[in-house]
């Protein structure tokens, strides 16, 4: 469903991807791992449109993506949610959500989406009138999420979703997201972390130094984690601190 | 009583039209990132445009302000398409291309003051409308033309508020004006959406200058110091922020008028100034809060 091809681009004359290599399959929960600075997000930038890259090709559901501007390719059905929870603060939930089904005019599929949003994260129904402004973390994530799906897109991509947020929250929303894939979304998610992760979706990439270094199915990487983590950079002990926390 | 009462509403008259124009300025900061120094001359051609409809189209004073909203509309979106999107694109406030999208506004304000002493002449052009008798409400009576700036902007606003809250495309101008990239991750085509906010604005500023004309002359350099007032009116009220614009221009209007009438008619133009300067001293966000901008 989505690949990409040798892949480089960065910011101004810096260069941060140096020809990455990455597949999705229909229906498939790929994850993206790497340590903090490795170009994880800057990868998602260039899929969605956000960035040009410099070079290489991105062809998503048969049609070539890159190069074109991210309006378009969240009408061809690929949507990205952002790392760092950003919502439009001074509108309320509903406003948010209904902004992310922007590009579907019909009043049914809208609410359809508003719907089934609630469904997914119940609390967004009880503060749909609250400014999101006014959201705790885990709340605004679910908020972009939700948000995200409005469009009723074929594909998402997830910078971080678990960033910043207290691991019971982080248990939620991971719990949500494989909701969502069984549901029959096909995912890009980037993620610190590992474990987590790992246990959610069936393929793994390990970026490092703007290349895709490691791949391979996730329960091989797992076994492996110990020796993988190792070029996670120096986020190791994080790692297993968050492990501990998890279990 | 009755004397204070007339200032008053002249100055809310008055300060409709500025509010109409700081909105202008207001929503073209929060879209585009820039501060657009020939607004004060979209509001003239405005004004002209609107009185060539009215006078040699022969078109009913309430059409002769929608066309003139349409057309100078219009001319706002080939403006910010042909001569200014070079540079926003680029990135506006702090940066280099923002600095060059202030002077290029002051070049712009140039451009269609010459352009338009080549097409209508230097000296002020009369806009005689009929606005039939004052209506008396009590002891007062209200000249009909003032009333019809009140009402009119009152129209125009709440229309544009309707527009923003309840509207689609009024929640993607919002969003543009938040975010750029995460509105273009809702599919909005952000490009398109800046020349709508770009070409909202100028409808505002024609719409404003076609409302002044009939208690104005109409000539060519009307926008340069309505200018100076719609910005202090944004900053008072908060720039970027639209009811703060509003806010802004009515109190600017009455401090104006009520200055000119009890203390000193030729120092009218200095009083809101004067306020302008007390509201930065002590709340130096405007009195609604700035829209906080940070542009790398
Ligand atoms: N807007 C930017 N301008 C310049 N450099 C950036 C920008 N965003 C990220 N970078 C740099 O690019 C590198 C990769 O960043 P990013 O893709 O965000 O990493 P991560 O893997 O943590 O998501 C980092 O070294 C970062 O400093
Ligand atoms: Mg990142």
């Amino acid at each position: 469903m989505l690949r990409v091809e040798n892949a480089t681009g960065g910011y101004g004359s810096v260069q941060i991807l140096n020809g990455a290599n990455l597949s999705v399959e229909r229906g498939q929960i790929a994850t993206l791992l790497g340590g903090n600075g490795t170009g994880k997000s800057t990868l998602l930038k260039i899929i969605s449109g956000l960035m040009k890259p410099w070079s290489g090709t991105i062809t998503f559901d048969g049609q070539r993506i890159d190069g074109m501007r991210s309006d378009s390719i969240v009408r061809l059905g690929l949507v990205q949610v952002t790392q760092g929870k950003e919502a439009f603060p001074g509108m309320t939930v509903e406003e948010n959500l209904r902004l992310g089904a922007f590009v579907r005019h019909d009043r049914a599929v809208v609410a359809r989406g508003l719907e089934r949003a609630f469904e997914y994260f119940p609390i967004l129904k009880t503060k749909r009138r609250q400014l999101a402004a006014t959201l705790s973390g885990g709340q605004l994530q679910m908020l972009c999420i939700a948000r995200g799906l409005m469009s009723e897109p074929k594909m998402m991509l997830l910078d971080e979703p678990s960033a910043a947020l207290a691991p019971q929250v982080v248990l939620d929303i991971f719990r949500i997201i494989s909701r969502i894939c069984r549901d029959g979304m096909t995912l890009l998610m980037v993620e610190q972390n590992v474990r987590m992760a790992l246990l959610l979706a069936s393929y793994g990439y390990v970026i490092k130094d703007g290349v895709i270094k490691i791949e391979g199915p996730a329960d091989a990487l797992m076994k492996d984690v110990n020796v993988k983590l190792s070029y996670l950079g120096g986020t190791v002990a994080e790692q297993e601190k968050q492990l501990n926390l998890n279990h | 009583m009755t004397y204070f009462i007339d200032l008053l509403i002249v100055g809310l008259s008055i300060g409709m039209v500025y509010a109409l124009i700081a909105i202008g300025i207001s929503l073209i900061y929060s879209g585009l990132d820039i501060v657009h120094f020939a607004h004060g001359e979209i509001y003239m051609v405005g004004a002209f445009i609107g009185l060539v409809l009215f006078n040699t189209v022969g078109l009913p004073y309430p059409l002769a302000i929608l066309g003139s909203m349409i057309l100078t509309g219009l001319l706002g979106v080939f403006i910010e398409r042909v001569f200014y999107r070079r540079l926003t694109a680029r990135g506006g406030g702090y940066t280099v291309a923002g600095l060059g999208m202030i002077i290029s506004g002051f070049g712009m304000s140039i451009v269609l003051q010459n352009a338009a002493y080549l097409i209508w002449g230097a000296k002020p052009l009369p806009f005689l409308v009929r606005f039939g008798m004052p209506v008396e409400i009590g002891s007062i009576a209200l000249p009909a033309s003032y009333l019809w700036i009140v009402v009119a902007a009152l129209f125009l606003m709440t229309v544009l508020h309707l527009f923003l809250t309840r509207t689609p495309l009024g929640l993607a101008v919002r969003a543009v004006a938040h975010n750029k990239e995460i509105a273009s991750l809702m599919g909005i085509n952000v490009p398109l959406m800046i020349s709508v906010i770009f070409g909202i604005a100028c409808a505002l500023g024609a719409a404003a200058g076609v409302l002044i004309g009939p208690i104005n002359y109409v000539s060519v350099l009307m926008g340069t110091a309505i200018l100076i007032k719609a910005f202090a009116a944004a900053v008072i009220g908060g720039f970027g922020n639209l009811p703060g614009a509003i806010l802004g221009g009515l109190i600017v209007g009455i401090t104006e008028s009520l200055g000119a009438g009890y203390l000193s008619g030729s120092y009218k133009d200095i009083y809101p100034f004067i306020l302008m300067i007390a509201v930065l001293m002590f709340r130096p966000a405007g009195l609604f809060g700035t829209i906080a901008k940070m542009k790398a």
